[in-house]
């Protein structure tokens, strides 16, 4: 759409039959997964390796269309042998209701907080911040939507959109803080540790659970298309 | 979470099958060596800055991303939830490549980077995008951008 408004471009793709389909007049199809159109994080080698290849595309002229593809896997598309999560957590238990919910959360995000200040002096940065309060407050609200309630954050305008970022928020700061050490994990290593050893991970699905069968149609919704990836809803 | 490849069904199918315009014409423009060409960046990360309100889910709408902005400050508010997010906490560049062309900027490799980019929510429909599509244009004209990379998360 751009370039029809007169501008050149060149664009990282990740989904082939996408660029098929779409005919942009220039691409860089890569091998990466969905959300890293660089491939790997913290490598600017890498990095600029896929950026100056796109960028060359600009100056061919035998276009359109060009299509190159970028040869090479991001480093940490393999699964990191010997990966140890930075955080160490008991086993799971059984919840039932949400104080038993409230409390297991609670206590595992004793243990998670800690190591997520860490990974944040580390990297310096954070990306969590979508919640509209901080994560103190989210088993609490957690409980009361396990429990049929419908509360809600003045950052949101419903209940439904808050659980949907304090979601967004949750997996960000595990996802980071089980990253707190060490080089980077592939990310189906901090997938399984998430939703198959964490309490917040199966809090998630039971919130799921819940949404879909709400009365509300919007938390129905956000809860069915917005808590749990496809690989991890139980069958 | 996974390439493409690796998502099982139904998710593959549905993103590999999301509907796509088909344009009648490709257009192909000019220009000069990269060494010459100041560059912008549009994501469809649906990035904000941090306490700004989240994109809407399928919104249409663009919104600038400015070069003064710290980096730990913006944050991804895409919809989608099977998109992997570990690279990108550790890394904005990974999403956001504005380092990456500063350094090929203080390299002389490319002209400039422009003061301004810009974001959208992916898998909104084209059709709803129009006006942003002209409101980008016509900011990258004036801001004398002559290269875009388009970053599709």
């Amino acid at each position: 759409m751009l370039e029809e408004r007169g501008l050149p471009t060149t664009a990282l793709a990740l989904v082939l039959p996408q660029v098929q389909n779409t005919r942009p007049p220039r691409a860089l199809m890569t091998p990466f997964m969905l959300g890293r159109p660089l491939g790997e994080p913290n490598d600017a080698g890498f990095q600029r390796r896929v950026l100056l290849q796109a960028l060359h595309l600009l100056e061919r002229e035998d276009g359109p269309v060009i299509l190159e593809h970028f040869p090479d896997d991001n480093p940490s598309w393999l699964d990191r042998p010997g990966w140890v999560p930075a955080v160490t957590l008991p086993p799971l238990g059984q919840y039932n209701g949400g104080a038993a919910w409230e409390a297991a959360f609670r206590a595992e995000l004793s243990l998670v907080l800690p190591v997520w200040d860490r990974f944040r002096a580390r990297f310096g940065r954070t990306t969590v911040g979508l919640a509209g309060q901080p994560p103190e407050a989210w088993p609490g609200f957690a409980a009361a939507l396990l429990d049929g309630a419908l509360p809600t954050v003045p950052s949101h305008d419903t209940s439904a959109l808050a659980m949907r970022f304090l979601a967004d928020d949750l997996k960000a700061l595990y996802g980071e803080a089980v990253q707190a050490d060490g080089g980077p994990p592939s990310a189906r290593q901090i997938d399984q540790w998430f939703w198959y050893a964490t309490v917040a991970g199966q809090l998630l699905i039971a919130l799921r659970r819940v949404a879909m069968e709400s009365d509300n149609n919007a938390l129905k919704t956000v809860g069915g298309r917005f808590f749990v990836p496809t690989p991890f809803v139980p069958k | 979470m996974a390439r493409l490849d690796d998502i099982p069904e139904p998710t593959r199918t549905a993103v590999a099958n999301i509907p796509c315009p088909a344009f009648e014409s490709t257009p192909f423009v000019a220009g000069p060596a990269l060494s010459e060409r100041r560059v912008a960046i549009v994501s469809s990360a649906a990035l904000i800055r941090r306490g700004d309100k989240p994109f809407p889910f399928g919104s249409g709408e663009y919104r600038a991303v400015l070069g003064t902005w710290d980096n730990a400050d913006i944050l991804m508010t895409h919809v989608s939830i099977n998109h992997d997010r570990s690279g990108f906490q550790r890394d904005l560049n990974v999403i956001y490549p504005i380092d990456r062309l500063r350094d090929l900027a203080a390299e002389r490799i490319i002209g400039s980077v422009a003061d301004t980019h810009y974001t959208v929510m992916g898998s909104t429909d084209p059709a709803a995008m129009v006006e942003a599509a002209d409101a980008i244009a016509a900011a990258m004209h004036a801001d004398n951008v002559n290269a875009v990379v388009l970053a599709p998360v």
